[in-house]
């Protein structure tokens, strides 16, 4: 009989080819980051000064200021007294629980993760919606980043850029960026076509047609992937801790190799309270600015 | 649950037969996420299914859930690399309540701990391999948010070491040299915070433990304190979270166990045998680390490699009748 | 309306010109178009290549002022047709000529002055925006061509109040009803001033009540504004009821073009005859399309001079007209027999007249009909301002009522 040990076993590469291929990709990644790490790192130095400027913003301002400037902007954004009230009544119960600069350093890291996230998400979801090649490249890649676990990239962005804010803001954004660009997308391609034909039909360059017609009738689907993209952001707080970012992840990693459960809890009771602020917030300010839409811009 | 019952049914079985000496059910092995541990579980795991005719089935794990699972159920039945100083109190606990056993030591010197520095810094200066020469010299240790203080990469959030640290910290006084500590998150982050300055023949200082991959492939020295070590003051303060006047010790040796659970040591006495005697030197795990690291070997390549380039050391780990076995399965 | 505008000085002038043209959709469009030349069916093209063939050989004028429909079912390529008048669809082959230039020749910034200046267009969905209000909506071409936001403000309320909106300004659409959501769409056409509007199904969606209202407020609008209007729809009634010329379009080629009576009388193939044979001619047709130009008006003046006038024109009788419009008929045996009293009278102001009713031009035929009766004189059609238009011959009546 020939040998059909292929047929049970499958017929993999030998050993040594699949090592030697790792260790060249590995040694490549080496010598890479070797050669133009510290190029990259200092790349990044304006946002790693703002980010750490934000922070000390935030923890150094007075609790109450801090405080009021929130309530301020949760009453700009919602105009409802309620919501404020449940803010007030969280914020206050996190610093008596003693999570206040914990929580206020997570709250730096997040609204930077999530106006950069917008940054990148939106013009790369509009990009997206105007040509089929494009959409049919980034999808898969969006793929990628939803679901590759974070520390097969998250260790060679440290090797890259070490440990701290940096990296942890790359990983949050990977994670977290994917559902507003995939929504701007499709909120522009569900904008009523007969919308933009009129649009065009009197005249309107590609320029008046995008920020008249397709961005704002595509904002309410919009503004739920930018809800998507903070919440997602969000859930990476602790992932992010793993590799040195300060924040609320850093005791509920504590929590759990320890088993404090109480100080899981509670820290992780700040995460889902900042959450639901940013969500209530978001949502009633869609809600708000967008009435007038009625049931009209998907007909 | 449910397994357990029909284990213990068939052992009400094989008991009322006979009670030969190779009769073996299903063991639980932790699969640890680092080298060695993955090195020796994979070595157990052979041994056991050759020698012995157990069923093992390897269960991926990690200190803290992997210890936790045991106390609390029971299960896997064995975790062959233990470093029971990282969750001391609940593993003695454990022994106290008569749910675990300490099986025996699986490295035999024990897990050295400290503060380390790269060799290629310590070849500049040699005066850095002291604590004297690092706190002279912050401005070496780059703070990666701060340029004007040094950086102490401390162990994982979490971890007991994190508290000796902390410490040891106070008590070298190197918040007044100008450093701080910097929580890398994970093992995983620490890790590569080493092999970013490594690679770059930058600066390091931090905690790290031996033997490891990562110490067998950076060259690391050890930072002396000068201290030498105090036993006593390092386990009743050091490690204490309440330690009003920390002073500079060296760490002592880590204790690293096979652990087992109870149970486990009651029904299957001849594989417990087994885990007591089975143990390496630091030496030789370095050794076997670096020839991992240098093949990207997993746990089971290595265990492979180990059993046929190493009998003298695993014979003497079992009879020779077992020895035989596994020596007519290996060719 | 035809024959109203046509006695301006534009008569007859070509506007729009379009000339073998072509649309195939599909990856390789060009690659397929020698085989849909051949003469290969719509199906054939499909199967072999998996390409729509969407129009084929178009040719066709439409002339300055008129109202020109193009009617065909779903599926026609009607509404692929319309969009290639202002290059929302680019043909696959084929010339478009407005006033002559050949806009297909257009650079892209040139194509958007073209259609900020020459053409607006409506839409069967309305294709309002939103989340504008509705005056914003009606300035919304003069917005993107940067107009004053005072003075765009300003027209587009002249718009709405011409479309009978007035006061809905700062509504947004989602709270008006469809009716009122297409005037608002016609308003955004209008304000922009350009020459040519396309209604693309433009009263489809509408409730037949409205449609109906919507029909004769175009027609209305049109009397006074004059423009071209390309006119899309299905609906045979609609395109009898407003065109002046119909042409009609099936599977992507055009069938007949003619005006309705034309294609009403004499359809050009079967599909056509098919097409028509249903509808209620005297309902469908409005007067204007079976009207003819009159050629024996008499003025106000003496019978013997209207006498000469009739036998001028050799007619039995005529139409009297005067200062302020339409007065009635006479007949020669009775200006004879009142020559003999007093061949100087004034044939207005005399009992001579015969009040025969006038129509208007707009209302259908059928409900013309009672007018025609009790006479034998040509059905007079008058405007409102009274002044006669024209006429419909008794025989017109008949032969369209009779088939």
């Amino acid at each position: 009989m020939s040998d059909t040990s292929w047929l049970s076993k499958f017929p993999q590469l030998e050993r040594g080819d699949l090592i030697a291929i790792r260790k060249t990709l590995d040694g490549a990644y080496r010598e890479f980051s070797r050669n133009y790490g510290d190029t990259i790192e200092s790349l990044f130095d304006p946002l790693l000064t703002f980010l750490i400027w934000f922070e000390k913003l935030l923890i150094a301002s007075p609790w109450w200021l801090t405080i009021g400037v929130i309530l301020a902007i949760v009453y700009g954004a919602s105009r409802s007294w309620k919501l404020c009230t449940g803010v007030f009544a969280s914020l206050i119960a996190i610093g008596v629980l003693g999570m206040w600069d914990d929580t206020m350093r997570t709250l730096s890291i997040i609204t930077v993760c999530t106006l950069l996230s917008i940054g990148i998400g939106i013009p790369t979801g509009i990009l997206m919606s105007r040509s089929n090649r494009v959409q049919a490249i980034v999808t898969p890649i969006l793929d990628v980043m939803q679901t590759m676990p974070a520390f097969v990239y998250l260790i060679p962005v440290v090797m890259l850029l070490g440990i701290g804010k940096i990296p942890g803001v790359i990983a949050v954004i990977i994670y977290a960026v994917p559902p507003v660009i995939r929504l701007t997308n499709l909120g522009i391609r569900l904008v009523n076509k007969e919308t933009l034909e009129a649009a065009t039909a009197f005249g309107a360059t590609a320029k008046q047609r995008l920020f008249g017609i397709q961005l704002p009738l595509a904002m309410p689907t919009i503004m739920a992937g930018i809800n998507q993209t903070i919440m997602m952001a969000l859930a990476m707080v602790v992932v992010a801790s793993m590799i040195g970012v300060k924040g609320l992840g850093q005791p509920v990693l504590k929590s759990i190799t320890n088993q404090y459960f109480t100080l899981g809890l509670f820290n992780g009771l700040a995460i889902v309270a900042l959450a639901i602020i940013f969500d209530r917030v978001s949502q009633t300010y869609a809600k708000r600015t967008q009435k007038h839409l009625g049931g009209m811009n998907n007909d | 649950m449910h397994k357990q019952t029909f284990v213990a049914g068939a052992m009400v079985l094989l008991s009322s037969a006979s009670f030969a000496a190779d009769s073996c059910g299903e063991i639980t092995i932790a699969d640890m996420n680092w080298n060695s541990a993955s090195l020796m579980a994979n070595i157990d795991k052979y041994i056991l299914e050759e020698g012995y005719g157990c069923e093992i089935e390897l269960i991926p794990g990690d200190t803290m859930p992997t210890g936790a699972s045991m106390i609390e159920k029971g299960e896997p039945d064995v975790a062959p690399e233990m470093w029971s100083n990282a969750m001391r109190d609940a593993l003695q606990k454990g022994v106290d309540d008569k749910r675990l056993r300490f099986a025996g030591n699986s490295l035999s010197d024990g897990g050295e701990e400290g503060f380390w520095v790269p060799k290629y810094l310590v070849e500049m200066d040699s005066s850095l391999a002291t604590i004297e020469g690092v706190l002279k010299n912050p401005q070496l240790f780059k703070h990666p948010e701060d340029d004007s203080l040094g950086a102490l990469y401390s162990c994982p959030a979490g971890w007991n070491c994190q508290i000796s640290t902390n410490n040891l910290y106070v008590a070298l006084g190197m918040e007044e040299a100008g450093f701080d500590i910097i929580d890398p998150g994970s093992s995983a982050g620490l890790s590569g915070a080493i092999a970013r300055a490594y690679e770059r023949g930058q600066g390091w200082l931090g905690y790290y433990w031996a033997p490891t991959a990562v110490l067998g492939k950076y060259e690391m020295v050890k930072v002396d304190f000068g201290s030498g070590i105090d036993e006593e003051h390092f386990t009743t303060c050091l490690t204490q979270e309440d330690c009003l006047e920390p002073r500079p010790s060296m760490w002592p040796p880590a204790p690293v166990k096979t652990m087992t659970t109870e149970d486990f040591a009651k029904r299957e006495p001849a594989a417990y045998d087994y885990f007591t005697k089975r143990s390496f030197t630091n030496n030789k795990m370095n050794v076997l680390l670096a020839w991992m690291e240098y093949n990207q070997a997993d746990g089971e390549i290595a265990a492979e490699y180990f059993l046929k380039n190493n009998e003298e050391m695993w014979t003497t780990w079992v009879s020779a009748d077992v020895a035989s076995k596994i020596k007519a399965s290996l060719n | 309306m035809t024959d109203l505008n046509k006695a301006s000085t534009e008569e007859n002038e070509t506007l729009i010109e379009i000339s073998g043209l072509y649309q195939v959709f599909g990856n390789k469009a060009k690659s397929v178009l020698p085989m849909v030349k051949a003469g290969k069916s719509k199906d054939e093209v499909l199967a072999e290549t998996g390409h729509t063939v969407g129009l084929r050989d178009i040719n066709l004028d439409v002339k300055r002022g008129e109202i020109f429909v193009i009617m065909g079912l779903s599926g026609s390529g009607k509404s692929t047709m319309i969009r290639h008048f202002n290059r929302l669809i680019d043909p696959t082959e084929g010339q478009i000529k407005v006033e002559g230039e050949d806009i297909m020749k257009l650079t892209d910034d040139e194509l958007i002055q073209f259609r900020r200046h020459k053409m607006s267009m409506v839409f069967q969905h309305f294709g309002l925006m939103p989340h504008r209000t509705v005056i914003d909506n009606v300035a919304y071409g003069l917005a993107i061509q940067n107009v004053d936001k005072t003075e765009r403000l300003a027209s587009a309320s002249q718009w709405l109040e011409t479309v009978g909106l007035a006061g809905y300004g700062d509504q947004y659409p989602a709270q008006l009803s469809g009716g009122q959501q297409q005037r608002v769409g016609l308003a955004r056409a209008l304000c922009t001033n350009a020459e040519i509007l396309l209604m693309d199904e433009a009263f489809s969606a509408l409730d037949p009540l409205i449609r109906s209202e919507m029909q004769d407020q175009l027609i209305e609008l049109q009397a006074k504004l004059k423009k071209t209007i390309i006119f899309i729809t299905h609906d045979l009634d609609e395109a009898l009821r407003i065109g002046d010329r119909i042409a009609i379009l099936k599977d992507g080629i055009l069938s007949q073009v003619g005006k309705p009576v034309d294609i009403l009388l004499s359809p050009a193939d079967d599909y056509v005859e098919a097409f028509v044979k249903d509808v209620n001619r005297a309902r469908a047709l409005s007067t204007q399309t079976l009207m003819q130009n009159v050629n024996n008006t008499l003025e106000s003046q003496s019978v013997e001079s209207a006498i000469n006038s009739l036998n001028a024109s050799q007619q039995e009788y005529g139409f009297v007209c005067n200062n302020e419009g339409y007065q009635g008929v006479v007949t020669r045996s009775q200006l004879e027999q009142a020559a003999a009293n007093d061949s100087n009278a004034d044939i207005c102001c005399d009992e001579l007249l015969i009040k025969v009713p006038s129509v208007s031009p707009t209302q259908s035929l059928q409900s013309a009909i009672p007018e025609a009766l009790g006479h034998n004189f040509a059905l007079p059609v008058t405007c409102k301002d009274g002044k006669l238009v024209g006429t419909i011959p008794r025989s017109e009546i008949a032969q369209v009522l009779e088939s």
